[in-house]
């Protein structure tokens, strides 16, 4: 099947070794070298003065944090996705393209100036905000706000992935439930949900680790409060700002190795599950 | 007048020959008329399916044939027409309502349920009990003989295979009309004949009336008691295949069902001749002469050694061998007629005599021809060979 084309031929094929020995010298200090120095510092000191740096109360409240938030915005997105991704998919209506991009806007939007739109609606003097002013419930400068602003950063992302894979979805099997006696609710929930299984799966795990690192708009909402709107990214910020490098490096491990993980589970998804 | 009568008399034989009247009828399609945006696909399309008997489709891409089974099923809502489904009208319900079971030209077996689960997808939905859907799906099982596949995937299953648990998914509800969907397309050619003898005799055991939806016109013959062939959205022929194949009614029917040598002809003098060029419209008798198109079939040549007559009631006159090819049992030739000289001189088919053996010059005429082995063991022929062209029947179309 997957024959190399160079091994066809007589003699030694250059351009693979070049082609690669480029690749590799490119990414050694743009990628390679940053992620790897992450654990050479982190560890440096040896693994007690890590496992110490992890363990102070602000670390550990930010990694929890973070890991809420980037749980409830993904849980919205893909529940958001699914039903975007039907109606736009078995929906031809009026302005219909022009949905479809707005949709997929915010991730082409810096994230520092999502943070700031959501100040401008949900702040003390913004378009909705103003009503809560004199009310207990507050949107800003809270947990809430951290998720809101996941949910406005990581919105496309899911509906991206289950999109192609609804349209993609053969109709016929709509049409065969339905020949058979099943009803719209009864062909979604037995045909195409299970169909869409793998897409559910990756669009959730992009979601997931776009949030788990989203900053820019997330110190705009949050007020940076350490034990209370301080996630991993801002924590991470914070620590280095004040010169605690161990602090932040101990954190910076941690979302590294989680985003390998979360990664690792999308190609397996993609392997497994899409097919 | 006459046509009219021919028409009243037409009718009348075919209720006589065939039982198949509206009220026993387990499927009557009326005037079933489809749009898709301003093109007309299905045009006034009426037929009837006694029970228990199938009915095949049979039509060239875009003739319609896909879209009546969908109008059939539910999956399209027709312009104009009524569809009853055991005196039952079905044209307005969703599909789900219709009780009627398909069978998809990819057979769509739900890809994340097992064989099994797909069989029993029509009695879960309908809330029966998980035992009594296991006898169900066990009887099926046994009944398309892939008991030791009911836990595997449709991905993991032949074509041939999947095409069988989709008819058992559809019978395991019970459906009052089986619709298969260009069912035999996607299989291997030899698996196909297998199943095709299959699915007639389960049909037939199980007196479910079914409706098949095919091109191909060997499936059509072999499937169907009836066949009923579609046309640019209109129904040109309906009858058993012997009927259809015998006596069609147009061109249109005559080539696509089998081979068949359409020719322009003309009536002269009572009697029918055969032309290269045109009718002369200015001889003497033109006005006795009716155009009409004269069709035989390959079998139905006769050839001979062009120093002799054939033994066949009618006569083609003299012709060349421009082609020969050996298929096996058979074996097909291409022969062009050669005509004689004489503008307005044709060469009758009735009667034999007037064959005459004058001065021939080829014309540009060739006809298909097929012959058994044995007949071309017993007078083998070359191309270029002369041989004189003999014809056992033929018929006219105006």
């Amino acid at each position: 099947m997957a024959h190399n084309r160079s091994n066809l031929r007589h003699g030694v094929d250059v351009a693979r070794p070049l082609g690669i020995g480029f690749i590799l010298a490119a990414m050694l200090p743009l990628v390679i070298l940053p992620l790897a120095s992450i654990f050479i510092f982190g560890f440096s000191k040896g693994p007690v003065h890590f496992w110490d740096a992890l363990m102070t109360p602000a670390a550990l409240f930010s990694l929890r944090l973070s890991l809420m938030t980037s749980s409830v915005a993904t849980i919205c997105n893909v529940i958001f996705g699914l039903i975007a991704a039907w109606v736009m998919s078995k929906y031809a209506f009026k302005g219909s393209s022009a949905l479809m991009i707005i949709i997929s806007l915010p991730t082409a939007i810096p994230t520092a100036v999502a943070g700031f739109a959501l100040l401008l609606v949900w702040g003390r003097n913004g378009l909705l905000g103003q009503f809560l002013e004199h009310t207990d419930y507050q949107i800003m400068f809270t947990t809430a706000a951290i998720i809101l602003a996941n949910i406005f950063v990581t919105f496309p992302l899911a509906f991206g992935v289950i999109k192609p894979a609804l349209d993609n979805l053969d109709t016929s099997y709509e049409e065969a439930a339905e020949t058979i006696g099943a009803t719209r609710w009864q062909t979604f929930r037995y045909v195409v949900l299970p169909s869409l299984r793998g897409a559910l799966v990756t669009g959730a795990l992009l979601t997931f680790a776009r949030s788990i690192g989203e900053f820019g708009s997330t110190i705009m909402v949050s007020g940076n409060l350490a034990l209370k709107t301080q996630t991993a990214p801002l924590y991470i910020f914070t620590k280095f700002n004040e010169g605690d490098v161990e602090g932040a490096n101990a954190i910076a491990a941690v979302l590294a190795i989680l985003s390998f993980a979360v990664f690792s589970l999308i190609l397996f998804t993609r392997q497994k599950l899409e097919k | 007048m006459i046509r009219e009568n021919v028409a009243t008399s037409f009718q009348e034989t075919q209720t006589y020959v065939e039982p198949a009247t509206e009220t026993r009828a387990a499927l009557v399609v009326r005037g079933l008329s489809k749009w898709f945006g301003s093109e007309q696909v299905l045009d006034d399309v009426s037929f009837s399916l006694a029970e228990g008997e199938s009915l095949v489709l049979l039509g060239p891409s875009g003739s319609g044939k896909s879209t009546t089974l969908r109008l059939i099923a539910g999956l399209e809502a027709p312009e104009s027409g009524e569809i009853f489904l055991h005196g039952r009208h079905i044209e307005h319900l969703p599909a789900r309502e219709r009780n009627v079971g398909v069978i998809f030209q990819n057979y769509a077996l739900f890809p994340r349920m097992t064989v099994a689960e797909n069989i029993g997808f029509g009695l879960r939905i309908r809330g029966i009990g998980k035992k009594r859907r296991h006898e169900v799906v066990e009887r099926l099982l046994a009944m398309i003989g892939l008991h030791g596949q009911r836990d595997k995937y449709p991905a993991q299953l032949s074509g041939g295979q999947q095409q069988r648990v989709a008819i058992a998914r559809a019978l395991a509800y019970e459906p009052e009309l089986l619709l298969f969907d260009e069912s035999f397309s996607a299989l291997d050619p030899k698996i196909r004949v297998t199943l095709r003898g299959e699915i007639r005799a389960l049909l037939k055991k199980l007196r479910v009336p079914a409706l098949f939806i095919t091109h191909d016109q060997e499936e059509a013959m072999e499937l169907g008691d009836q066949v009923a062939i579609l046309n640019g959205g209109r129904l040109e022929q309906i009858g058993t295949p012997r009927e259809v194949y015998n006596n069609p009614q147009t061109e249109f029917v005559a080539t696509f069902v089998g081979a068949a040598n359409v020719v322009e002809a003309c009536w002269r003098d009572g009697h029918i001749a055969i032309d290269c060029t045109q009718c002369p419209e200015t001889a003497a008798s033109a006005r006795k002469m009716e155009r009409s198109k004269l069709v035989f079939r390959p079998e139905d040549i006769t050839l001979g050694l062009p120093t002799g007559l054939v033994e066949t009631p009618y006569h083609l006159g003299r012709g060349r061998v421009v082609d020969v090819s050996f298929n096996g049992a058979t074996e097909t030739l291409r022969v062009q007629l050669q005509q004689r000289r004489q503008p307005g001189a044709l060469t009758s088919v009735v009667p034999a005599r007037s064959c005459g053996m004058e001065a021939d010059s080829p014309c540009d005429l060739v006809i298909r021809v097929v012959r058994s082995k044995w007949d071309a063991e017993r007078l083998p022929l070359a191309v270029g060979a002369p041989v004189s062209v003999g014809l056992r029947s033929y018929k006219t179309l105006s």
